[in-house]
């Protein structure tokens, strides 16, 4: 007989019963229910923002060095954006790195659940507490606050939908591999920050340097602020987000660690 | 077919051997023991037939499938109890049931394990307020949970107080009833010599011994005997061991332990009964799956246990 190695697949393995995925979906939202920290932050953050946007006069006026548009309008996008990016960098590293910790995923290990279904399931909870804070910040802002939507609805669709998948596929990289809380921590951050950067939040990207503002249309963020800003090609920038979803979630999956 | 089978597994981590030759094979239907001192390989061994680790070299087969291949046909017919495992604090008893029976295609019925396992008044307990004989219960009905023909339980009874622990030995019967092969890693004689049908001991990461409990007492029994007692007047150590079927004495506080060949209780009793001295409290050591377990690993005590004369307590002493 010979040795067996660790694993012969190039892909990881996607079997799993469709009963297990419902099951394993409805726990893990349950449990992030009962520990509602670990989402708090890319909840009550971007809501909190398009608030206090909102109520500044000045940012309901339209600007013409916007085009026309008015701060809120503008920000109305990123802060929808916002909590994808926090849970991707933060909630789901952090609630990975801490079930590992625990001696939980090495349980998980010797049941029959793949860990592509494990971090599918995890994915699908927090995509959609992301998509759900994203509709309450635009539905606050054009509803409370008169912010008018973007002309071309279907890109700002597409592209938050794309920009989503691929902030949380770099974010289920780290999960995969983090041994603990606070490597995820200590990963998601900078890479949060990062970014936050090459999106312009700190530094606008006008004012970049133009070698900077090449590298900000293959960083996640950078890609989908760029669709928006329409700034280089929006095929181009969709394209690198999808890049990044299918590389990320692959490779999450493949290189997942139970232990 | 073996229901287990390992063969010359290697495993090493940097410059540690945690496992250099292991080969053992388990029948359907049997208890099958992993006996051995702390460090010797058996967590290794057992990671490597759940499929946790991949062997540096040998093979491993459960019911002829390799679980490092056939990932998802292993985990379906195999249940498995691990050290250091856990579940999410904040999980209810049930819901960890339903979660992990969704994962197998032929699941057993929650609220029977809840009523088996002696659960059901918990099932909406949280994980993290349960008790440590609560939580190996659950661990064990979560390795029955899929309905396995073979399941692993990695030290069931570590850490549990006397009680719970017999509990545990009769989970295990019941497992063995519903007919399912039980591969059962311990470092508790007792619990070998109670629920195994054979026991592999292992020592620095190599099989020394299989056998049935009896044939490895008899092993233990040829090696010596030893007795304990409490003398009604002083005996000097140099009389005693002057006796040929002595071979050792060790004074603890008031009692004496002698040990010697298998005719050594004689030796000593009639010694004593020409000085009328009377061997108060005299105990026989009977639990000599004990004697093999050191005999053949040469360690100095295998385990904490509840065993009468634990050896790791008179090492204490000394």
């Amino acid at each position: 007989m010979s040795a067996s190695t660790a694993s012969p697949r190039l892909l990881p393995e996607f079997r799993m019963t469709g009963n297990g995925f419902r099951t394993l979906v409805r726990t893990q939202a349950r449990l992030l229910r009962r520990e509602p920290a670990i989402v708090l932050s890319g909840i009550a953050l971007p809501v909190a923002l398009i608030i206090v946007f909102g109520v500044i006069p000045a940012f309901g006026k339209p600007s013409a060095s916007l085009g026309g548009r008015t701060t809120l309008d503008v920000y109305v996008p990123t802060f929808a954006m916002l909590s994808s990016v926090l849970t991707a960098f933060t909630a789901l590293p952090v609630s990975f790195a801490d079930l590992r910790e625990r001696g939980v995923l090495r349980r998980l290990a010797v049941s029959p659940v793949p860990a592509a279904g494990l971090l599918a399931a995890q994915v699908t909870v927090i995509a959609a507490t992301a998509a759900a804070t994203a509709a309450a910040v635009v539905l606050i802002g054009v509803v409370g606050f008169g912010a008018t939507l973007p002309a071309n609805p279907a890109l700002m669709l597409v592209s938050y939908v794309l920009g989503t998948t691929a902030l949380l596929a770099l974010g289920l990289l780290i999960s995969a591999l983090a041994p603990s809380a606070g490597v995820a921590t200590a990963f998601g951050v900078p890479t949060m920050i990062l970014n936050f950067f090459f999106a312009g939040v700190y530094v606008p990207l006008q004012s970049m340097p133009h070698v900077l503002r090449d590298i900000s249309g293959f960083v996640p963020y950078g890609a989908i602020v760029d669709t928006w800003s329409g700034s280089g090609a929006a095929w181009q920038h969709l394209a690198v987000l999808a890049a990044y979803t299918a590389v990320g979630a692959l490779a999450a999956a493949r290189v997942f660690k139970w232990e | 077919m073996p229901a287990i089978e390992v063969r010359n597994l290697k495993k090493t981590y940097g410059d540690t051997t945690a496992v250099a030759d292991i080969s053992f094979e388990v029948g359907e239907g049997e208890i099958f023991g992993i006996l051995g001192p702390n460090g010797a390989g058996k967590t290794t061994t057992v990671e490597c037939i759940s499929g946790l680790r991949s062997p540096d070299a040998g093979a491993v087969r459960v019911l002829g499938l390799d679980p490092g291949l056939d990932r998802e046909d292993v985990r379906q017919v195999l249940g498995v109890q691990l050290q250091e495992s856990q579940l999410p604090a904040k999980i209810q008893v049930r819901e960890a049931l339903e979660l992990y029976a969704s994962f197998y295609r032929e699941p057993a019925d929650v609220g029977r394990l809840l009523a088996q396992w002696e659960l059901t008044d918990k099932a909406t307990a949280r994980f993290g307020k349960l008790s440590g004989g609560q939580k190996q219960r659950l661990a064990v009905a979560l390795a029955m949970v899929g309905n396995p023909r073979v399941v692993v339980l990695d030290e069931l009874t570590t850490g549990l107080d006397p009680h719970a622990r017999r509990t545990a030995w009769e989970m295990v019967e019941q497992v063995r009833a519903a007919g399912v092969t039980v591969l059962l890693v311990t470092h508790f004689m007792e619990e070998a010599e109670r629920l195994c049908d054979r026991v592999a001991i292992i020592d620095a990461g190599r099989v020394v011994a299989v056998d049935t409990p009896a044939g490895l007492a008899a092993y233990g029994a040829a090696a010596g005997q030893r007795m304990r007692f409490r003398p009604s007047a002083p005996v000097q150590d140099a009389l005693l061991l002057a006796l040929p079927e002595v071979s050792s004495v060790e004074r603890h506080g008031a009692y004496l332990e002698v040990a010697g060949n298998s005719e050594v209780i004689g030796a000593v009793t009639a010694f004593l009964a020409r000085r009328q001295i009377i061997a108060a409290e005299l105990r026989v050591e009977q639990n000599s799956l004990d004697d093999a377990f050191i005999a053949l690993t040469s360690h100095p005590g295998p385990s904490d246990g509840p065993h009468p004369t634990s050896r790791t307590a008179s090492e204490e002493t000394r």
